[in-house]
């Protein structure tokens, strides 16, 4: 019963930080329509930022953390600025595949910098274990996981009621329409990408903190892809349901199953969830269906 | 621009006909005399790039028949090329059958598998694909990395290629069985592509559901699709397994399923041609970076110590953006443009 309950406790925490991950997803993809497969990556490159900031160079945590958001802003922009905005209105597979190409440079430029593959970031937060009824739990989960719900709130409540929240939502229901009323559509695309480049970093250093920083971090970014799918590519509250869901999947499957099926089972759980969805319900649980017309 | 001035098409099949004029006759036997005599002037280590590109050619083919004809964007390619290499393994290396019947085996074993995984893409396209294309490469990769049969993380060791009495076993036979197979799939590609099966790739790429109107069956040809891209992804395996003599999963990874993609794009979709000079480009920029680190990194301290391992993704990635945004055609179009220039010289149209 405690092993159980710890199960569902960690996955829950562990979900919501996939969830966070994958918000960065779907704000890109609500407003400019880009599939960024480059998530993973992204996570990584600024995981590593603060690595070097809070260790390297030694920098306390008020000054560190901010720089790493501040790389995390110069980073999304100049992406989009690079890399998306030469290829508007390209076929659908050239903007899948400009991600992929911008992640595996990432991916070369984080080797050709940091050529150690493992560091631990400082913890971040108190270690002590704190105990809900017979399980035990490491606080870190727990202070990722409401760091993970307050931004989300923010970010909910940003698209609500704030100017470029709103313009943003416009974007993506109808790019022509949004442009007649003379909203800069170039600067949605780009103030969507430094979202999403934010939400990853801030992901990456609750991650991080908690795991140290590993190739694994594209894993993880991967991951957050089966929170997508299964929450439906344009919904947040998809993302944040669907988040923990997935964690919760991964932990039991990963509690449960090793003995019967063999150990790194857990690793790929979210990926036959995302075969299983893909076949069941593609559009996820609370996207949207597109019906299509010639 | 296609053809030269005065070439004339009198009846169906020289219309159809690959090769049209004198010109090109002996400029294709040309490119075979060179082909078949090149193991007597390049030494064996660039025998074995030549292997290792013409075993790529093969993979790229099959991918650009899913992505650059029917419009299906997979990124699980090294998954597939996984499957052929460990089927073969097993085959011949354990159960002791013949390597042709086995190279076949690889082909629709990891045709089979790509139906499996292709399944979805009757419902989903895009990103949705993309996503579950990933996911197989994944879970493909568990199961070979798990599985008793096929080594585990160990990986298994295969025996050399044989036909009948005759083994393969130096760089130079394998050079010839290599590019013998290559050229045999680059034509099953080339006709297939400008076949009715390649027809209804194309419509359904460029719009499918005006292509279920026009009377062609999207179940049936896009789960062809995969099947045809997926197995020449298995024969390109199992080439590879006979070749390198061991298959170990880490040499199918997402990384090289990218890479893959990137080969295929530099290349030009939905041409011949482009994977070709796709892969060609790739692997001697491949070659090209391997020369130029080591003296890099002697000639400038201050380079970071990860340089030799980081700067091969960091160029690939740079080239596949650069592409992307560049010439989105690919090096196709501009061989295409070189041959329109040429035959109009010295005029400029």
């Amino acid at each position: 019963m405690a092993e159980l309950l710890q199960y569902v406790i960690t996955g829950i925490a562990v979900g919501m930080v996939y969830a966070l991950i994958a918000l960065g997803f779907a704000l890109v993809w609500k407003s400019s329509s880009v599939a960024n497969l480059a998530l993973g990556q992204l996570v990584l490159v600024s995981s590593w930022f603060t690595y070097g900031m809070l260790v390297q160079a030694k920098l306390p945590y008020w000054v560190g953390l901010p720089l790493t958001i501040i790389f995390a802003i110069f980073l999304g922009w100049i992406i989009e600025r690079l890399t998306l905005r030469p290829l508007i209105a390209q076929p659908i597979l050239s903007l899948i595949t400009v991600t992929l190409g911008v992640g595996y440079f990432l991916e070369g430029l984080v080797t050709f910098i940091w050529p150690v593959s493992v560091a631990a970031l400082p913890r971040l937060f108190p270690q002590d274990p704190i105990r809900i009824g017979p399980a035990i739990v490491s606080q870190e989960y727990v202070w990722a996981a409401v760091i993970s719900l307050v931004l989300f709130g923010l970010l909910s409540l940003f698209f609500k009621y704030h100017k470029m929240g709103i313009a943003m939502r416009a974007t993506a229901d109808d790019q022509l329409a949004v442009q007649a009323c003379a909203i800069p559509v170039t600067s949605v695309f780009s103030m969507s990408w430094i979202f999403a480049c934010i939400v990853a970093a801030i992901g990456g250093i609750l991650i991080s903190s908690i795991g140290g920083i590993t190739h694994g971090l594209v894993d993880t970014g991967l991951k957050s892809f089966s929170v997508v799918i299964l929450g439906g590519l344009d919904s947040f509250i998809g993302c944040m349901v669907a988040g923990p869901i997935i964690g919760l999947c991964e932990n039991l499957g990963g509690g449960y199953l090793t003995k019967i099926i063999g150990s790194g089972i857990k690793d790929i759980i979210p990926f036959i969830i995302i075969i299983v969805v893909m076949v069941f319900k593609p559009y996820g649980l609370f996207g949207e269906e597109r019906i299509e017309r010639i | 621009m296609d053809l030269p001035c005065g070439t004339r098409n009198f009846d169906y099949a020289r219309d159809m006909a690959v090769l049209r004029t004198r010109t090109h006759w002996v400029l294709f036997l040309a490119l075979l005399v060179v082909l078949f005599t090149m193991p007597l002037y390049l030494n064996k280590y660039w025998l074995g790039v030549s292997n290792l590109i013409g075993i790529t050619i093969i993979a790229a083919l099959g991918l650009n028949l899913l992505v650059g004809y029917c419009g299906q964007l997979s990124v699980g390619h090294a998954g597939f090329i996984a499957v052929g290499a460990y089927t073969t393994a097993v085959l011949t290396g354990k159960l002791g059958v013949p390597f042709l019947l086995a190279l076949l085996c690889s082909g629709i074993m990891a045709g089979l598998i790509g139906l499996i995984f292709g399944l979805p893409s009757v419902r989903v396209k895009g990103f949705y694909l993309a996503i579950t294309t990933i996911a197989a490469q994944f879970i493909i990769i568990w199961i070979i990395n798990h599985w008793s049969v096929t080594g585990g993380f160990v990986g298994l060791s295969v025996p050399s290629a044989s036909i009948g009495g005759l083994i393969f076993k130096s760089e130079a036979s394998r050079f010839y069985l290599i590019m013998t197979v290559t050229a045999l799939c680059v034509l099953l590609a080339k006709n297939l592509a400008r076949g009715r099966v390649g027809r209804a790739f194309v419509a359904i790429r460029d719009n499918d559901l005006a292509a279920e109107v026009m009377g062609i069956n999207l179940l049936y040809y896009k789960l062809l699709a995969f099947f045809i891209g997926c197995f020449l992804a298995g024969i390109a395996g199992a080439l590879f397994a006979h070749w390198s003599g061991f298959v170990n999963a880490e040499n199918f990874t997402l990384t090289d399923s990218i890479l893959y993609i990137g080969m295929v794009i530099i290349g030009g979709l939905g041409t011949t041609i482009g994977p070709i000079l796709g892969v060609i480009f790739i692997r001697l920029l491949q070659q090209g970076i391997m020369y130029i680190s080591p003296g890099l990194e002697r000639a400038f301290p201050a380079i970071p110590a990860g340089f030799t391992s980081g700067i091969a993704p960091m160029v690939f990635g740079l080239v596949i953006i650069l592409f992307l945004v560049l010439e989105p055609r690919g090096l196709a179009h501009r061989w295409h443009l070189f041959r329109a220039a040429y035959r109009l010289w010295p005029f400029s149209y």
